[in-house]
Order: structure tokens, then sequence, then C-alpha cells
């Protein structure tokens, strides 16, 4: 840019208000230093009624900025799980017995172990040490041994590839009693129209070895018989294509397409599924049994609008998957500015999801049994709600502590009537929970 | 030079940071000196990196003819005053919340910073401020203050 | 219905990477509000983590959210 002008002297602009500030030797305000690290923690309390399952789970995480937009993450989460899981099967007027997943085998009369050998050749050997659990009338029937702790840590490292582009990987380990889990992701985002829009793809693999407690069962089986087997293994792949877009000084949307397909063992060992008679009584339980591969794909749009000092953030997410489940997602938060250090944020989360296909709340009696099927309410019919609130504030010394509460509710939809001997028992309660949250962010 | 002379100079190119702060650059006021011309704004994290360095440059190139501006693109003054209430720079700094400055010079990323020579011309531009491109830009504006 | 989205966001990619799409967006130094922390798709990610966790373990879907854009665009 050229700008030719007749030269002048530079005239003393406000030289006098600025003379004490030129002849000081005042010293730059350097107790402002760049912080380096930033701890994010928090410690979550999940509880559902009932006597279902209860968690409680601390998280910390460490992110250090090493300049030039490079910077290292790491999270540590350790969660203890206790209370009581559905173990699938129907509630019933009278008492019910189960085995408890630990059931090491059933011992023949002969004394000898017995072995089985399944249709595919498998080897699996009957169970002996068979440990009870009996559930009350009128009860949903939960497994009471439900409790477990997990630890999971996963790190990533961010960094700039030349002007426009920006490079993310990471890794994550989790290991619980039954199951352990190792991914890996990456991901690259590129800027175009001056930052305005950046187009982002993803991708993630991850490898599970399953361990059920007394060996994974054989699917379907009567659960009688407490068939088992041995561990199982299921891997995971998925790739994610986004694109974000500054619409105008206040409005930022993301658009993200993801898809994933998982191959292995689906299958949850601990559930079953109630074989019900024309007279609704229960005449036997069958393990569940699920396809061993799932591939999902979804659609997620976030939009993130600054009105005034607040800030608005909706999105919504449909999924479908080849299990035959559609699901719509839509959630809503409003950071509402409370001051200059403090604020509160309501939030409303709506989810509603179909059926599987080989969804059955029970099996009939007279029905061959199905080749595979499962009464896990998470791949049931249901609309849940969530309502919370969050409360943030900022301390003297510029760190931010805050505390959630939300409440959440799953209603099942299209729960077959109760007939016969299931009349007066609600065959599917549904889902009642809370999470209590304290968090706590700073930087050093 | 003696200390009184170099306030006295300094006093005389500098504008400090307050309300009172100037809204407009007339870049033919300038004629004569090479221009350090920076776009900065409270919420620019690189700009905290590149201040520290704007007030060395300033200091060290004052007495052969270098002007440091910072211009501040801020759409709340209040969030520019607690930015140079931390930092505290001694060199100018020019208002320009609705980026008409901004537009002029077709900033195309933040912070923006241009060389500007003698003669009111820009010869070098850059985007961003990393602490590597701390030598390059020693360089040039060695380059330029040499010329007449 | 997917591949109806696929295609429009396909299309929505293609748009803003090749014509520009110059008049939807802000200019370089307007982007104080985006800069605000808490306007970051990510603002806040241990909650995101933890919801996350929980309806993973009670609902069918998991999943869906990306990585980059918006911010302050600085550097």
């Amino acid at each position: 840019m050229q700008l030719k002008k007749p030269g002048s002297v530079p005239t003393a602009l406000m030289a006098a208000s600025c003379a004490l500030l030129g002849a000081s030797t005042a010293k730059a305000d350097d107790s402002y230093e760049s912080d380096d690290w930033q701890v994010d923690s928090a410690l979550l309390y999940y509880k559902e009624d009932q006597q279902r399952v209860q968690a409680i789970e601390p998280v910390v995480s460490l992110k250090r900025d090493f300049g030039d937009d490079r910077s290292l993450g790491v999270k540590l989460t350790y969660d203890s799980l206790s209370g009581g899981s559905p173990n699938g099967a129907l509630p019933s007027h009278s008492p019910q017995t189960f085995a408890t997943p630990s059931g090491a085998s059933l011992q023949a009369p002969s004394g000898e172990p017995q072995t089985y050998t399944t249709s595919s050749g498998r080897v699996v050997a009957l169970l002996e040490k068979v440990t009870l659990y009996t559930t009350e009338p009128g009860q949903l029937p939960l497994d009471p041994n439900f409790h477990d702790q997990r630890v999971a840590f996963s790190t990533s490292w961010q960094q700039r590839l030349g002007e426009q582009m920006r490079l993310s990987v990471g890794g994550d380990l989790s290991h619980e009693q039954d199951f352990m889990s190792a991914g890996l992701n990456a991901a690259l985002a590129r800027d175009f129209n001056n930052k305005n829009t950046t187009l982002s793809f993803g991708t993630n693999l991850e490898a599970d070895a399953i361990r059920p407690i007394g060996g994974a069962p054989v699917g379907g089986t009567d659960y009688t018989q407490l068939q088992k087997g041995g561990n199982e293994s299921k891997t995971v792949g998925g790739v994610l294509f986004g694109v974000t877009q500054v619409l105008s000084r206040r409005w930022l949307a993301q658009l993200n397409y993801s898809y994933d397909a998982s191959h292995g063992y689906q299958t949850d060992p601990y559930k079953l599924l109630s074989v019900i008679d024309a007279g609704g009584n229960a005449v036997g339980y069958r393990f569940e049994n699920r396809p061993d591969n799932r591939t999902r794909q979804s659609v997620f749009l976030e939009n993130k609008l600054a009105l005034g000092r607040d800030v608005l953030d909706l999105s919504l997410r449909h999924m479908k998957d080849n299990w035959g489940i559609k699901s719509q997602t839509a959630d809503l938060r409003y950071r509402l500015e409370l001051g200059n250090a403090m604020y509160i944020e309501p939030h409303a989360r709506y989810y509603k999801q179909n059926a599987a296909s080989f969804y059955n709340l029970y099996l009939n009696a007279a029905d061959p049994a199905p080749d595979v099927m499962s009464a896990d309410p998470r791949l049931g019919a249901f609309d849940a709600m969530t309502y919370g609130l969050k409360l943030g504030m900022t301390l003297a010394d510029k760190s931010e502590v805050s505390i959630r509460l939300e409440q959440y509710r799953q209603n099942a939809r299209d729960v077959p009537a109760a007939f016969g001997q299931l009349q007066g028992l609600d065959l599917n309660p549904g889902l009642k929970s809370f999470i209590f949250q304290v968090g706590w962010r700073f930087s050093f | 030079m003696t200390f009184a002379k170099f306030a006295a100079v300094c006093a005389a190119l500098i504008v400090c940071a307050s309300a009172r702060g100037d809204t407009t650059f007339d870049l033919a006021s300038y004629a004569g000196k090479v221009i350090y011309l920076d776009f900065w704004a409270s919420w620019c994290a690189p700009c905290r990196q590149s201040f520290p360095w704007m007030d060395s440059v300033q200091r060290e190139y004052m007495s052969k003819g270098l002007v440091v501006v910072g211009v501040n693109v801020d759409q709340e003054r209040a969030l520019a005053e607690t930015f140079l209430k931390q930092m505290s720079p001694h060199f100018r700094i020019v208002f320009d919340p609705k980026g008409a400055l901004a537009e002029t010079y077709k900033v195309s990323g933040m912070p923006a910073s241009f060389i500007i020579d003698r003669h009111g011309t820009v010869r070098f531009h850059h985007l961003g401020f990393r602490d590597d491109a701390k030598p390059r830009l020693d360089a040039e504006l060695n380059t330029v203050l040499a010329e007449k | 219905m997917m591949r109806r989205v696929a295609a429009l966001a396909a299309l929505l990619c293609a748009v803003a990477a090749t014509s520009g799409c110059s008049t939807i967006g802000v200019k370089p130094w307007q982007r104080d509000l985006l800069a605000k922390p808490e306007m970051q798709l990510d603002a806040d990610p241990l909650d995101a983590a933890i919801d996350e966790h929980v309806y993973f373990s009670k609902e069918a879907s998991s999943g869906g959210r990306g990585f980059g854009g918006g911010g302050c665009g600085c550097n």
C-alpha cells in the first residue's frame, strides 16, 4: 500500500500528558505471565432410583501449552460402580432365583464337569459352583453384584501443520474387571475463508477385550444350563467429516457426519430374556444374543450463539444403525452471566429412540427361540428427558468452581400389555437417575 | 543523548493508552519515520506475546526513527483498557473499534503487522505473532530503518 | 435420508472451500465474541465427556461431536 504525502514534522501529540510515561522507568506489568498448564477436574456422583446403579467418578485432565499452537493433554478417570443392574428378565408375582454371573460350573450327578459342543464346533464347559440371588415378587430383577472399578487414561497431542491446518492425535486405555479397551484417534482440520470455514476429518480405531466373569455364555441358550465359554473381543472403527462455519459475529455452527462399524462380541454377557407362556407364567430364561456386527451413521449439528454476554448452545443429532435403531437428540443450554464472576446454565435434553429389530421385552414359549434377541432396555423404544442446572463461579485466584445437578428420566414406549399372570406388574418401569457433579478448573 | 533529551523525544512520539487515546491514524504525519503498525485485540492471545517485544523494539530503535503504533480493534473499549493496564505498553495506541483502519489495510488475520517505510510504503506484512518470527522482524526493521 | 444429508454436507463443503463464500462469516478483527472461552465448541470438555459416558451406558446412541473451528482465528 502506498501513501505518499508531503513530509511534516511529527507534532508532540499529547506530549504533556505523556511526559510522565515517557520519562518514567515504570516497567510493564509483568505479573501477567501466560499460564502454560491448565487443570480441569470434576467429581461425579450418579445415582439411579430403585437401588439400581450408583457411580462415583473423579476425573482429572491436564493440558500443557507449548506455544505456537502445540499442546499436550492427558486425562485420568476413575469410576466406581455399585448397586444393581436389570438383568433383562421380567418381574413376576412369584420370587425368581438367578445365578450370579460368576457362576463357575455346574456339576453333573456323576461328579464330573460336563462339556458341551456348540453348533460351530466350539467346546464349552458346563459350570459348577453357582451362587444364587432371589428377586422378590413384583420387583424388577436386578443383578445385585454389579460392582466394578474402572480406570481410564487418555492422551492427545495437537499441533499446527502449516498456516491453515491443525492435527490432533491421541490414544486411550480403559480397564475394568471384565472389559479392557485400547484406542487410537487422529483428526485434521483445515481453515478456509479467513478461518470462517473449517473442514475436519477424524478417524478412530478401538480394540476391546471382553472377559465376562464366569466366561461368556453361549448366546441364546437356555439360561439354566449355564453353558459358558471363555473370553471375547471386538473392534470398532469410525470416521467423521465436519464443517464448522462462522455465520455471524455471534453465531458459530458445526455440522458433522460420522460413520462407525463395530465387529465382534456385541452381546451383554450378563443379560437374559424371560420365556413367557400363554398364561403369563415365566417358564424359563435365555441368554441374550446380539448380531456380531453393528454399523451406525449419525448427523450432528451444533449452534453456539452469543446473546449479549450470554451464550446459547443448541445441538441436534440424528442416528441410524443397522440394528434398526433410529434416534433423535435435541440438547439446549443457556449460559446466563450473573455479574462478572458467576454464571448459571440451565439445560434441557430430549432423546428418543425406537427399538432394535431384535429387541423383545420377553420371548414367547410357543415360538422357537430367535437367533438374535435382547431385552436390554438400552435397545428398546423409549423417550428420555434431562433437566439440569449448572452454577459456575470464578474465584479471586482466577480459578473456576462449578456445581451441576441433572435429572434424567427414561420412559419406555410400546410396552406390550401385561396379560395373565403378568397383570399388575410394571413390565418396563423405565429409568430415573440424577447426576451431581462438582468441578474445579485452574491454570498455572 | 542525555536521559532528559531521550525522555523528551519519547514524550514527543508516544501517546499513552488512556480513554483519551487517539482514534485516528494519519500516515502523512509520520513522513520520514518508519512505522511498525500492529493490529491487536484484548481477545487475541498471541498479542500478549507481541506487546513486550514491540515495547523493546520501540525503545531500541526510537533513536533511528521507528514508531510503533498499536491499533486496537476491540468493540468493547473496557476490555482493551484492562489489557493495556496489564501490559503497560510504551508505544502509541490507536483505537479502531469500527474496524475502518483494519479495512483500509485489508487485515486478513489477527494479529496483523505492517512495516511502513519513511515514504509511507508498506514494505513487509505479517499475520500472526510467533516467537521464532522475532529475528526476521528485527532484520526487516533494520533494513527499512537503514534506508533514507 | 442419510444420503440426502451426506450430499448436502458435501455440497456445503464444496461451496465453502471453492467459491470462497466470502459473504458468510466475519472479518478477522470481528472475532471478539467468537474468541470467548464459552463460545468454543469444546467449552466444557469434562461435562461433555461425563454426559457422553452416562448416555452411552443408558442409550443406544453415542458421539457425533467433532474437532476444530470457531475461536479467535489468531496465528
